[in-house]
Formats: structure tokens, C-alpha cells, sequence
């Protein structure tokens, strides 16, 4: 007859309990999953959609904030954590960004989940002149829908998300940048009216067109 | 008694094996939470290579630890792992509470909290108790044994990355942000 050492049996069954529990976790997933309610939520509001307002505080100030969306100013909302390497690395663009200019007349504001102390922990985070602050209230943050950090949202003059995910490359923000920006036309044509051009002396450009 | 070290002994063996399966679904998540307990000077590749090694060295505690009950020096490793357990959760929970722990990756959603101080002591404790001798009889293993442990253990670390990767592709929220 053959012995099974106690700790043979024992040890099959942490494993088998262990796979248990792993096979319903796994199972508890596929069920979401084929239900609907599992499916990977979307990151980042729909663009198109309005965005919500948003009451946060700065670091070491409990004044509470607010982003209005639709005050006439577009904004760049960033979703970020001090403890998200990509989060560091999404800050630095926009710092070297906002310094650049690219992002003259918007408003840049970085929202960060962990506790304000967390920002002595990033380089990135220290450094930035960027305004921070932390949603004071979780009200309006679910419409953001941020299912993973860092998250980029463009918001324009009007309270419209332009554009909105998970960027960290500079030609990426510049891109959301653009997004949110009142369209510039390339050049202007002023209208003259025929009486007034009349009697104005030809500018240089004429002048060498007559020549020609 | 012997009934209760042996559980003990072969309960934490696999209990590293699914947290260390469950956090190299995650290595960057881990080692976010890491950052909160090395200087500032560690850079992000240093911290997913030391996120890696603890995985990684969870896994080879754990498996040995399953197989090979009766080498004294893998009791000792996870006692000691353990006790690193209950710093962890102690540091955490005094200076960075009810952040995620991502201690089973991103299976759970467990943070350092009382609960989870409670959790490592008990830890602890079943380590302790792990290290009393027991009759060499009861864990003698053949190779055929030895084999199908290893297989086990194998069988559950892939079970838990995998596990752990599902729920983070289905999570709605970001922790945090929640």
C-alpha cells in the first residue's frame, strides 16, 4: 500500500484551494466580461461631450477651487500622480510646453489623487509651475471617467471635451493644445471699400506689379 | 500540532506564489508603490528591477518552500519574508494609509489600513509556527512528489498572473481616483 506523507496532502489541497479561488476570480471576470458590466471602461470623457465642473484645493491651501468648463477660457485638465512614472513624464512636457509658449491662453490645471505630501516624492511634481490641486469633492470627477493615470483632457472656451487620453509626448499635447484653441484662419483679407482704395497710394507690391 | 505547522508551512508557500504571480502582472504598479518607501533617488528602472526581483523572489521562496519542506534555511526565508511583510504594512499604515497596497497586484484592492497591519502579524505568527519541527517522516517527499508540487506551484503562479491581469484590464477606476 502506498504512504502519502501528511504534507503531501496538505499541501495539494492549499493548492487546490488557491486555484479555486483564482478560477472563480478568473470566472467572476469572463461573467462581467460577456454581461457587458466588465467591459474595459473607457478612458477619458467622450470627445464631444460636456465636461463637468470640478471643485479642487491646491496643496497646503483649503480653499476650494473651481474648474468651470464653458467660462469662455479652454483648458488642459491633467490626471496625475505623483507615484505614475508616466505621470511624471506627461508634467515635464506640459512644464517645457507651458515655458515654450505652446500653450499661451489656456488654462493648465494638474489634478493628483495622492495626498499633497506624495509631491515631494517626484522630481517632476516639485519642479512644476504648473498649478495642482485635489478634487475636493468626487462630484463631477466621475464624468472624467479616469480608468487609469495619466489622463490629458482638452476642454474648449465652451465646455466641450476636444480631445482626451492617455498622452506623454510633446507633439501629443501640443496636439490637445491645438484641439481646444479657437481656430486662427492662416491669413486675413481685409475688405476695402472701392472709394476709399481709390485714393490710397499704391503700396510697394503694386508697384512692382506694375513694373512687371 | 503537526497537522497545523504543516497547513501553515504549505498555506504561505502558496500564498507567495500567488502574490508573486499577481504582481509581475503589474510591475509597474508595484513599483509605484514601492516608491513610497525607497529615497528619492531611486530611478524608475531601478524600482521595476527591484519590483521584478521581489516577485520573482517570492516565486523561488514560495516554490522551494512548497517542495522542499524540510530545508531549514526556506523556513527562515519566510519568516523573514513575513516579518518584511509586517514592516511594510506598519510603515504603510502610519505614514501612507489607506493608499493601495497592490500587495496581490492588481487583484485587490486591499490598502494599508488596520485590517492589513492585522493581516501581516497573523502572517507573521503562522511563519513562526512554520518553523517547529515536525516527525521528518510526515514531510518526506519523493522526487514524483517533490515534481508534482513544482508543477502546482507552477500551475498556481500562472493562474494568478493571469487572474491579476484580467481584473486590471476590467477595472472602471483608477485607484485613487475612484
Amino acid at each position: 500500500m502506498i504512504r502519502i506523507p501528511l504534507y503531501l496532502a496538505v499541501a495539494q489541497w492549499a493548492l487546490l484551494a488557491a486555484l479555486g479561488v483564482l478560477v472563480v476570480v478568473m470566472f467572476r471576470q469572463l461573467g462581467r466580461l460577456l454581461s457587458g458590466s466588465g467591459r474595459p471602461a473607457s478612458l477619458g470623457p467622450a470627445v464631444g461631450s460636456q465636461a463637468g465642473a470640478l471643485g479642487y484645493a491646491r496643496p497646503g491651501d483649503d480653499t476650494v477651487r473651481r474648474l468651470s468648463p464653458g467660462d469662455g477660457q479652454p483648458a488642459l485638465v491633467a490626471f496625475v500622480d505623483p507615484t505614475c512614472p508616466s505621470c511624471e513624464q506627461l508634467v515635464g512636457v506640459l512644464d517645457e510646453a507651458m515655458a515654450a509658449g505652446d500653450l499661451a491662453g489656456l488654462r493648465v490645471l494638474l489634478l493628483i489623487s495622492d495626498p499633497p505630501s506624495y509631491l515631494q516624492i517626484s522630481d517632476a511634481f516639485r519642479s512644476t509651475r504648473l498649478e495642482v490641486g485635489r478634487p475636493a469633492d468626487r462630484e463631477g470627477l466621475s464624468s472624467y471617467r479616469v480608468t487609469a493615470t495619466p489622463l490629458l483632457v482638452a476642454i474648449d472656451g465652451a465646455g466641450v471635451v476636444r480631445a482626451a487620453g492617455p498622452v506623454t509626448r510633446a507633439a501629443e499635447v501640443r496636439g490637445f493644445a491645438r484641439s481646444c484653441l479657437p481656430e486662427v484662419p492662416e491669413s486675413t483679407m481685409a475688405v476695402i471699400p472701392a472709394a476709399s482704395a481709390r485714393g490710397r497710394q499704391p503700396d510697394e507690391s503694386q508697384k512692382a506689379r506694375r513694373e512687371t | 500540532m503537526a497537522l497545523m505547522v504543516l497547513g501553515a508551512k504549505a498555506g504561505l508557500a502558496v500564498l507567495l506564489l500567488t502574490a508573486g504571480g499577481a504582481k509581475l502582472a503589474d510591475l509597474s504598479g508595484f513599483a509605484a508603490t514601492m516608491r513610497l518607501f525607497v529615497p528619492d533617488f531611486a530611478t524608475q528602472p531601478v524600482l521595476r528591477a527591484a519590483a521584478l526581483g521581489i516577485a520573482l523572489g517570492e516565486l523561488a521562496v514560495g516554490a522551494a518552500s512548497l517542495s522542499s519542506p524540510g530545508l531549514g534555511w526556506v523556513n527562515a526565508a519566510v519568516l523573514a519574508i513575513c516579518c518584511g511583510f509586517l514592516a511594510v504594512s506598519a510603515v504603510g499604515y502610519a505614514w501612507h494609509r489607506d493608499r493601495p497596497c497592490r500587495c496581490f497586484g492588481a487583484m485587490s484592492k486591499r490598502t494599508f489600513n488596520a485590517a492589513g497591519l492585522g493581516r501581516s502579524a497573523l502572517l507573521a505568527a503562522c511563519a513562526g509556527l512554520a518553523e517547529m519541527p515536525v516527525r521528518p517522516s510526515l514531510i518526506q517527499l519523493g522526487v514524483a512528489g517533490r515534481l508534482a508540487l513544482l508543477a502546482g506551484a507552477v500551475l498556481v503562479a500562472g493562474a494568478a498572473c493571469t487572474a491579476a491581469a484580467a481584473v486590471a484590464a476590467g477595472r472602471d477606476t483608477a485607484p485613487g481616483w475612484a
